[in-house]
């Protein structure tokens, strides 16, 4: 046996609940895994791509919608660390910021999806259709619980700052792990996003 | 602080016993909901047999009740339903619950010296998920039109709406998404525990070959059941949205039908190492405990359980060696079908070893994990035709498959989950079962799944397809029909025989004798709890010194009187330094 390093219990805690959130991640990413391997074979059978009749897709919406996804990555590891600093304003500012770029990358995707539409593919136009609708609908919905979960993470904190939020954990430089579990998730959705962007909308 | 505070019981019915969070009550939650599904998918085996055996004909008894528009007749759209529902609720709402949902759940967090699970409350919700999923297959068989009747495996174009139009089929589909939800939370939960809540000194290899086994399944599970998740979620949509992706041809469209096999199994062979492997671990650990003897080459097992769940990723293309595949590929898929049954023999001659000159024991569970040794070497010899290719092309989709994985997949597990029941049944309920019942039931159920599964095998190899509904319009079929009618009545007597494990539950649980603590003499943590065990399972967190497997060893008889020795126990200082010296 080797030597056993004694963690504090609080990161012992953390270390346990970011340990389940990377096991179902794992999970969750072999489920869009089975997605793209739909998409590859759907691709590689195909002799042209998009399929004959099929207009392509826009690139200059999607990729400016990645920015924004991105950057809402970028204020939510943000508002972490400054939870963690014990800045309480800034974190429940920074969240404010990533939920406002998470609605706002909803809504660029809706007017990409009239943008596809208007230029005539339509949901059951064979695989190409389908990939297109279906995998980028799909994400939105985890963005949109993602957007829940911001909300959620929202209301604890100020539940926690008025010192209302009895039998939960409340948020402080001290228990970042709630937290810290959701960071992980909008990192992923963001990390499927941009992999979803290069594959169906740029290759 | 306390990593695993101990909470104070709840009280109220509702949190007691509803919705608990207490690893052990959802376990026996589990229970119950997979056995009354066994219950339910065994009846539906006895209609399909009922079908084979006099083909058309009324059902005694129960026709003119359940079908009642036919006059009491299994009519050939009703077949393909029943059929296809009796494998699904099997193999999702049957096995799945009782062997991960139930010992997973029970066995894990006792043998490994945890309180509860990681995150509780994700494991009660996973529970009232499968429910949700549950509801969703009764609910199915209620609509127009009837339940799911495209076979388990729900191919397309077959399972689109040309091919199976109406409601039920699509509620059959979300309900295994919903039991896919279900399956994944459980599974985060028993990854994550079995990584961080082991006792002090419970180190990998030290721990019993169940929880190997149990851990194993549920990484397997996180990483494949979502795949799963995906076909079912992208067959939903072309029937209900228009999507187009697998339909084609003269179903109308564009997609790939084949594209759905591939997903299904890259899903569906993981998932039979899935039903296996907790089996394996059981069957390793009972071997021991009642030969009395340290498992054979412990590590070895360790290893070759750990060499299935790999290997068992890249093998699924032996499912599809007739659908065109290329021929390079196919030959891949076929060497490395073949390597897996190198650990799988490696497993298998432990087990022999194990009980090799062992003082053998024969309570009931050690006769289920005989008998699942006995089932396994059939199934997994018969597999060999299967996962070669120039047999396979003969084989394929035949009775000869029916028998194969009914053998591994159906009966192993099956008698694996008795086994692990009649043996954890003192520590959970606390009381006793009848063991003269008990050996009645092993004796009825070893005895009749040999007769029907190799039945069924023989119909196979002369040729008779699976699934078809009335097989003797053949001519070269029709001399099977003797053979398949005594088939039939052998499984209607295992059916029948089953009935002796019901009333030996029921009256077990409510008038069985109080049960001693370590009623087996086993060594492993659970045993040194009180049955059953309390809300917090353990006073104090047990410290671990030693394996799982400490029988039989002559120092320890002599100083002790006993032949066992639990994981936890201190030895006077002599007896130590022996071993050391030893090791």
């Amino acid at each position: 046996m080797g030597t056993v390093v004694e963690l504090h219990p609080r990161a012992r805690e953390e270390f346990t609940s970011s340990l389940g959130m990377i096991v179902f991640l794992a999970s969750w990413a072999m489920m869009f895994a089975a997605l793209f391997f739909v998409y590859g074979f759907a691709r590689s059978k195909s002799l042209s791509w998009p399929p004959p009749g099929a207009p392509s897709l826009p690139v200059a919406l999607p990729a400016l919608n990645t920015a924004v996804l991105l950057a809402s990555s970028a204020t939510f590891a943000r508002g972490l660390r400054e939870l963690r600093r014990g800045h309480r304003s800034a974190f429940t500012a920074m969240v404010s910021v990533t939920f406002g770029l998470g609605a706002v990358f909803l809504g660029l995707q809706l007017l990409v999806f009239r943008q596809v539409a208007a230029s005539g593919l339509s949901l059951g136009d064979g695989i190409y259709g389908a990939v297109f609708y279906a995998f980028t609908a799909f994400h939105g919905l985890h963005v949109a619980v993602g957007l829940a979960i911001l909300l959620w993470v929202l209301f604890r904190s100020r539940g926690a700052a008025h010192g209302t939020d009895r039998g939960s954990l409340p948020f402080s430089e001290h228990n970042t792990i709630a937290v810290r579990v959701c960071t992980m998730y909008w990192h992923f959705v963001d990390a499927v996003w941009v992999l979803m962007f290069f594959t169906i909308y740029v290759l | 602080m306390d990593l695993q505070p101990i909470h104070a019981p709840p009280t109220s019915f509702f949190w007691k016993y509803i919705l608990s969070t207490d690893h052990k009550v959802i376990a026996k939650q589990f229970i119950w909901a997979g056995l009354l599904f066994l219950a339910f998918g065994g009846m539906l085996a006895m209609a399909i047999r009922w079908q084979w055996a006099y083909p058309g004909a009324e059902v005694p008894a129960v026709g003119k009740l359940l079908f009642p528009r036919s006059g009491g007749v299994i009519t050939p759209g009703t077949y393909q339903s029943i059929f296809t529902m009796h494998g699904l609720i099997m193999i999702f709402f049957a096995i799945t619950p009782l062997m991960i949902g139930a010992f997973g759940n029970y066995c894990i967090p006792l043998m490994i010296g945890a309180r509860d699970m990681a995150f509780p409350w994700l494991n009660a919700m996973s529970f009232w998920t499968f429910v949700v999923s549950q509801l969703l297959i009764l609910a199915s068989f209620g609509v127009q039109l009837g339940t799911a009747a495209a076979g388990w495996t729900t191919y397309p174009p077959l399972s689109t709406n040309v091919g199976t139009p109406g409601m039920g089929q699509t509620l059959v589909v979300m309900a295994i998404f919903v039991t896919g939800m279900a399956t994944i939370m459980g599974s985060v939960n028993y990854v994550t525990t079995v990584i961080r809540f082991r006792a002090p000194g419970m180190t990998y290899m030290r721990m019993p070959l169940t929880v190997w086994g149990l851990w194993l399944t549920a990484i397997l599970n996180v990483l494949f059941v979502p795949v799963l998740g995906s076909a079912a979620l992208l067959l939903t949509l072309d029937r209900t949205f228009g999507t187009q992706f697998f339909i084609a041809g003269a179903a109308g469209g564009k997609g790939d039908p084949i594209l759905f096999q591939h997903l299904f199994w890259i899903f569906g062979h993981p998932e039979v190492y899935i039903l296996i492997l907790p089996a394996w671990g059981i069957v390793s650990d009972m071997l021991s405990f009642f030969a009395r003897k340290p498992a054979y080459w412990y590590k070895g097992s360790v290893y070759a359980m750990c060499a299935v769940t790999v290997l068992s990723a890249v093998v699924y293309g032996h499912h599809m060696f007739i659908t065109g595949m290329n021929p390079l590929l196919g030959q891949g898929f076929m060497l490395l079908t073949l390597i897996i049954s190198v650990p799988a023999e490696v497993l298998f001659l432990n087990w022999l070893h194990t009980i090799w000159k062992g003082s053998i024991k024969l309570p009931s569970p050690m006769l289920f994990a005989l008998g699942v040794v006995f089932v396994f070497g059939l199934g997994g010899l018969t597999g060999i035709f299967l996962g070669t290719i120039s047999t396979d092309l003969y084989l394929h989709d035949t009775m000869f498959v029916v028998g194969h994985f009914h053998f591994t997949m159906a009966a192993a597990s099956f008698l694996a989950s008795f086994s692990a029941l009649y043996f954890w049944f003192p520590k959970m309920f606390g009381r006793t079962m009848n063991e003269s019942l008990a050996k009645l039931h092993f004796w009825g159920s070893i005895i009749g799944i040999t007769l029907v599964f190799g039945g069924q095998m023989v119909v196979g190899y002369s040729g008779q397809q699976r699934r078809l509904y009335d097989p003797y319009q053949y001519t070269f079929l029709s001399h099977l029909h003797g053979l398949n009618k005594a088939t039939s009545f052998a499984a209607f007597a295992l059916g029948l025989i089953q009935l002796v494990f019901v009333v030996n539950f029921i009256q077990s649980i409510l008038m069985g004798k109080k049960a001693e603590k370590n009623p087996w003499k086993i060594g492993t943590l659970e045993w040194e709890t009180d049955s059953p065990p309390a809300y917090h399972n353990f006073d104090v967190i047990p410290t671990v010194i030693r394996g799982p497997h400490e029988y039989s060893n002559p120092e320890v008889t002599k100083l002790l009187g006993r032949d066992w020795l639990s994981q936890t126990e201190v030895l006077p200082e002599a007896i130590e330094k022996d071993a050391e010296a030893a090791e």
